[in-house]
């Protein structure tokens, strides 16, 4: 009898993993196997067209002792991550619970609000960003009605990372969506007792749709924070593809394209994109870690 | 029942495999078509059909001139097939660079002043053992020639010449009412004249652009230095030469007539499409002469040229290669890449199809092709170019070469001058900082 059962798991799992070999296939060999390569490459010095020399960890250390741009680079895509995240996450939340107040035709604006998601990292939606907050675009012909002189947005280092974090934002699509479905598996007579109990929709919003909401809130945190470490599109089109003005469009991502592709130096970017992942990763397990501590399961095993 | 299903799943598995070899089939009904036009090649001359790929950066008129080339060289040899492929200047080298890379770059691309960090790592093909055959150069400029020679080989034949100048939108100065700039004036000039004109018309116009960048060897050459010793493979310059020029431009920039840094980021001159020249905005910049075709056809305001202001040296100008043709050290058809290297610099009709867009043609027969039918245009673009060689005749000057890792290069300098420009460092801090990344870019790329 046990045997059997054993043997019925066994081939469950043949099965299983059967179904899983195309993923396996695509994992090992275009994922782990260009992973490793990278690896390797990270401690040499490649500059793309003559093989690659062992420099060790010198890569490394420069990058970690003699690099402003490096450091510039990183600051930004930090900046970019805690001011478009958060904003992009409330967005999101917002248009969802009043979408959830039960409009009609709600199928039409959930299309429509998820449209600017699937656009938003295309290069044709950042030229029409570029056109919009040009000097003299939308957004300045709105302000002078109003009797402001705007600045021209997309040539000035100080804003122009603005202008790209609104693009961030705009792209709130898909995550309203997930939450809107998270919105629906809130049991409404938690609401009805909170009527009864004479609770304020204010309060209500904090006292049960949030902590209702929390794994959603998770999840959607986990992609974004991933997602915006590794935005590129935008920074590239919207800036000149080389990081300027200034360096004030010099994201992590595109300094390691440039450094990779443009300067002949893969063996470094190699190692730019080594510390990245660890720093993606870092930051994934923060959110993991902390996540008992604000995230509640239905399910009573959160009591603890 | 069960069975049943599998049956069905299978039948439409069957159903899809089948489309898809029905799409091989159509493939190959293509190669076949390719076949039988290697037939053709072989009644033509009993050579095997052969397919080169060719890749060069610029606008959709280029292309066109270009894409017209190319059939007008298959016309005349039936048996190779060209692919011309483009990309927009500013992607190009990335292009380029990954597709060397990976093995599959075109068998033919053209270079520009960065044909050093391509000669440097091996990857162009030497042609010296097709000049003379497939590679006629008897009728070529020997300093072209010279130019494409890099550590003993020959691995660029120049595609067209020209000589940088100042560019004058010439209706500017007709309305702030200053006399057009001639040759032989020299900086002090330049700065004077620039705050003239943003002062008289105002309202958003300025005098000139910043070219700190684009004009740095030109700069270095009128104090007898340069910005790559190539003979010694380090930098022809030192940090005070850069800062001499730098603060040439921030002295010039202060006093008032030149473009702010915003409003070059939004319009960079690079772009003949946006630059402030054609839009009657900037009165003076810096461009390659065979550039000024690609302005002039923008606008309707009169367009002329003008050597640079003098240094101690003299203008730093020279007639030089704009850019060329190199093979892919890997092509599987050297024979033929010469070939379409000749035809591209020798044939007449090719070279009434290309006009002087990559600059004027560098064999001599070619030139009085085009000077017979020149446009107003290509008449100040001759003039001015000729004005440059008698120049060159009494105060010579050294071909510039880009130094190696120029990619990186141009974008230090470009952010060191926006530094400046923004007013995040003095000049003398962005200098320094700039020499010693600049030192740093030549220890890598050696």
């Amino acid at each position: 009898m046990g045997t059997s059962r054993r043997s019925l798991a066994r081939e469950q799992n043949q099965t299983a993993y059967l179904f899983l070999l195309p993923w396996l296939i695509g994992f090992f060999f275009l994922t782990a196997g260009p992973m490793l390569g990278s690896l390797y490459l990270s401690l040499t010095k490649y500059n793309l067209l003559s093989p690659p020399t062992w420099i060790g960890l010198d890569n490394y250390v420069q990058i970690l002792t003699n690099d402003s741009t490096f450091s510039g680079s990183l600051l930004l895509t930090f900046k970019y991550v805690f001011i478009s995240v958060p904003l992009r996450l409330a967005f999101a939340l917002l248009v969802a619970v009043v979408l959830n107040k039960g409009i009609r035709a709600l199928g039409i604006y959930r299309t429509i609000y998820y449209i600017p998601s699937l656009l938003g990292g295309s290069v044709a939606i950042a030229i029409v960003w570029r056109q919009i907050f040009d000097s003299t675009g939308a957004v300045n012909k709105v302000l002078s009605w109003l009797g402001i002189q705007g600045p021209s947005w997309i040539s000035h280092p100080d804003y122009i990372v603005y202008t790209i974090i609104t693009l961030s934002i705009w792209q709130f699509g898909s995550a309203m969506v997930i939450f809107l479905a998270g919105l629906k598996q809130i049991p409404a007579d938690l609401y009805e007792a909170a009527q009864v109990d004479g609770a304020r929709k204010w309060n209500q919003f904090f006292s049960i749709t949030l902590p209702m909401l929390s794994p959603v809130i998770f999840f959607n945190l986990i992609m974004s924070i991933i997602h915006s470490f590794q935005a590129f599109t935008p920074a590239f089109v919207i800036g000149d593809g080389r990081g300027g003005p200034l360096d004030a469009t010099m994201f992590y991502t595109l300094y390691l394209y440039l450094k990779g592709f443009s300067f002949f130096d893969m063996g470094y970017a190699s190692a730019l994109a080594w510390i990245m992942l660890l720093i993606i990763g870092g930051f994934t397990a923060i959110v993991f870690v902390t996540s008992k501590y604000w995230v509640f399961y239905g399910d009573n095993k959160e009591g603890r | 029942m069960k069975q049943r299903i599998l049956i069905f799943l299978l039948a439409v598995l069957m159903m899809v495999v089948t489309a898809c070899g029905g799409g091989t089939s159509a493939g190959e009904t293509n190669s076949g078509g390719s076949n039988s036009g290697s037939q053709v090649g072989e009644e033509n001359g009993g050579q095997e059909q052969v397919e080169l790929r060719v890749m060069w950066w610029g606008d959709q008129k280029r292309a066109d001139r270009t894409n017209q080339v190319l059939e007008l060289f298959q016309k005349k040899y039936p048996h190779i097939k060209i692919l011309g492929e483009f990309a927009p200047a500013t992607g190009y080298f990335d292009k380029l660079n990954t597709q060397l890379a990976s093995g599959t770059a075109a068998d033919i691309f053209f270079l520009g002043g960065n044909v050093v960090d391509y000669a440097n790592k091996g990857v162009l093909l030497e042609l010296d053992p097709y000049v003379g055959n497939e590679l006629d150069l008897s009728d070529m400029d020997k300093s072209m020639i010279q130019y494409g020679t890099l550590g003993g080989k020959l691995l660029h034949i120049s595609a067209g010449a020209n000589a940088r100048g100042i560019v004058l939108n010439q209706k500017l100065f007709e309305q702030a009412g200053i006399p057009v700039p001639q040759d032989g004036w020299n900086w002090e000039d330049y700065a004077r004249i620039s705050k003239e004109i943003a002062d008289k018309l105002g309202n958003g116009v300025y005098g000139t652009y910043n070219f700190t960048v684009d004009g740095m060897d030109i700069g270095l050459k009128q104090n007898g230095k340069q910005l790559y010793n190539i003979a010694e493979g380090k930098p022809g310059f030192e940090e005070a030469d850069a800062l001499r020029w730098f603060k040439q431009w921030e002295e010039m920039t202060t006093s008032g007539g030149v473009v702010t840094p915003e409003l070059a980021v939004s319009n960079p001159p690079s772009d003949p499409s946006k630059s402030l020249i054609v839009t009657g905005k900037v009165a003076m910049s810096l461009i390659p002469s065979n550039q000024l075709a690609a302005h002039q056809s923008l606008t309707e305001d009169p367009l002329t040229m003008v050597q640079l202001p003098r240094g101690p040296k003299g203008t730093g100008v020279v007639f030089e290669s704009s850019q060329g043709l190199s093979g892919y050290a890997k092509t599987q058809h050297p024979k033929e890449v010469a070939m379409l290297i000749n035809f591209f610099i020798n044939d007449p009709e090719a070279a009434k199809v290309l006009g002087n867009d990559r600059g004027v043609p560098v064999t001599s027969k070619n030139r009085a092709v085009l000077e017979g039918e020149a446009s107003e245009v290509d008449q100040i673009v001759y003039d001015y170019t000729s004005r440059v060689s008698k120049a060159t005749i009494t105060e010579p000057f050294a071909v510039s070469y880009n130094p190696p890792g120029f990619a990186e290069f141009s974008k230090l300098a470009e952010t060191s001058v926006q530094e400046i420009g923004f007013g995040r460092k003095t000049v003398e801090q962005a200098v320094t900082d700039f020499y010693s990344g600049t030192l740093k870019i030549f220890e890598s790329n050696q």
